[in-house]
């Protein structure tokens, strides 16, 4: 598998400011991986480029192999109100993944939430639900822009980790704020900062954690640092 | 709901024959231009209860035309929704009809049909069709991204799970819309009854109106005001029932 980008620009309006400029990045090996920076550099609609792919209007290059299907999650989704999260669930789901289901469900912790409504639950609750939906389906990429935010930090832990043991062959992009958090369980982060005239962003390899006890906190502080002091 | 719309049209009813009353005081009519309050009752005694069975003929037209209105709009704005030539040509055919006062068509109605259900049908049909439309056109175009954008991607949006996201999202602005609509279609049905039918209340009220007896007329309105906020307030009871139902979560029905 292989995600490649060579030169890539974006700007929304003909003639307008480049919202992304000169990204040339690649990843190639499976693995969570994180976009990372501040709000409005462009993480967000770097991330709808890779997952529209040619149907998605930019300048550059853009090679995706082996990553047949892309999925793009994001935190502000919302299942429809008619019935229960657990029946919404239950209808996208094939069923020889019943078992992976009622796995996630139990990482998730969300077993008490599949009675209520979408609209009934907390923001955390909502996102952990709309997450496992996206697990559940067929791909090859899964970008997750924001969808573990206002979930608590110990189970965002205990959610990426799972992730990441369940899916070992899938590709996952993550984008979140959270600098410990991507600096400690992501393989590659890109790091998107305000554009100064030269890269509008860094490649950083981070500690990419299987357990969370694994963690070598000078390594990580370094990896922090290196983010940090990108721009 | 049923008795506060009922309360509402009697406050506005009395406030309208005490100005009446008020009027003929100040410049000293005669009760053959406007009837005094004790001969309104003996005229409501006399024709009270035809012009209630009036009403309800011309209600059961105004539900009809209101019922063929609501699936009309329905298919049509479903229909119509994409942002393809088809779709476009409707919403701008729509808008542009609905900008065309539709009594003025009547006329062509009755001569190519006569007197009778059907053109009273068509008129009360016609009258509620156009807004309605346009607010099904308005709800149906518009998608909900956050909730649709799971399906696409996923490949499992169908043209009738988008119908059902985008009326659900906008359930209230719905019902909203076909309960208000039930004024526009008496309001219709009425219309083409007073300009040629030979039933309902609007010919009763025409009939009036050529012996020049406004207190026909006032029982005549009383009937069609009770009657129809009896209706409305159906319709919107109707319509919370809906609502609580379909937000409640399964375990606590």
């Amino acid at each position: 598998m292989r995600l490649q980008c060579r030169d890539l620009a974006f700007r929304y309006a003909e003639g307008g400011k480049k919202i992304l400029d000169g990204i040339s990045c690649s990843f190639t090996r499976p693995g969570f991986h994180s976009v990372f920076g501040p709000s409005g550099v462009g993480k967000s609609t770097f991330a709808r480029i890779i997952a529209a792919g040619n149907s998605h209007s930019y300048e550059g290059e853009l090679s995706i192999e082996g990553l047949d299907t892309i999925l793009y999650s994001y935190n502000l989704e919302r299942l429809p109100g008619w019935s229960s999260t657990g029946k919404h669930i239950d209808r996208v789901v094939a069923p020889e993944k019943e078992e992976l289901k009622r796995e996630l469900i139990r990482i998730f912790k969300i077993e008490s939430l599949l009675g209520a409504r979408f609209h009934q639950l907390s923001m955390g609750q909502q996102n952990r639900v709309n997450l496992i939906r996206y697990l559940l389906q067929d791909f090859n990429l899964l970008i997750l822009d924001e969808s573990l935010a206002n979930v608590d930090e110990k189970h965002r832990q205990s959610i990426i980790l799972s992730i990441k043991k369940l899916f070992p062959d899938k590709m996952f992009l993550y984008i979140s704020h959270h600098l410990m958090e991507v600096s400690t369980f992501c393989d590659q982060i890109m790091v998107f900062g305000a554009s100064s005239g030269k890269k509008s962003y860094v490649m950083v390899e981070a500690q990419n954690c299987l357990e969370s006890q694994a963690v070598d906190k000078q390594k990580r502080d370094k990896t922090m640092l290196e983010i940090m002091n990108a721009f | 709901m049923l008795f506060r719309r009922i309360y509402q049209f009697l406050i506005v009813y009395i406030v309208g024959v005490s100005g009446l009353l008020l009027l003929k005081q100040i410049l000293g009519l005669s009760d053959y231009v406007i009837p005094g309050v004790s001969l309104i009752i003996t005229i409501a005694q006399e024709a009270g209860r035809g012009y209630f069975f009036d009403v309800l003929n011309t209600l059961s037209i105004a539900v009809l035309g209101q019922a063929i209105s609501v699936i009309l709009a329905f298919a049509v704005g479903i229909a119509g929704r994409k942002s393809s030539w088809i779709g476009s040509f409707i919403k701008m055919t729509a808008y542009n009809i609905q900008a065309y006062p539709i009594v003025a068509l009547a006329p062509i109605i009755f001569i190519l049909l006569g007197d009778g259900f059907v053109p009273r049908l068509m008129i009360a049909s016609m009258i509620c069709y156009f807004p309605l439309l346009l607010s099904v056109l308005g709800v149906m175009s518009a998608p909900v991204k956050d909730i649709e954008h799971f399906y696409i991607v996923t490949g499992r949006m169908r043209w009738q799970l988008e119908v059902k996201i985008r009326a659900f999202e906008n359930l209230s602005k719905l019902i909203t819309v076909i309960s208000g609509s039930a004024t526009l279609a008496m309001a219709g049905a009425i219309v083409a009854e007073f300009i040629a039918a030979d039933a309902g209340i609007g010919y009763s009220i025409r009939v009036a109106l050529y012996q020049s007896d406004l207190g026909k007329i006032l029982v005549a309105l009383f009937m069609i005001g009770i009657v129809i906020s009896v209706y409305q307030g159906i319709l919107e009871s109707i319509s919370e029932k809906v609502k609580r139902v379909m937000m409640v979560p399964e375990d606590e029905i």
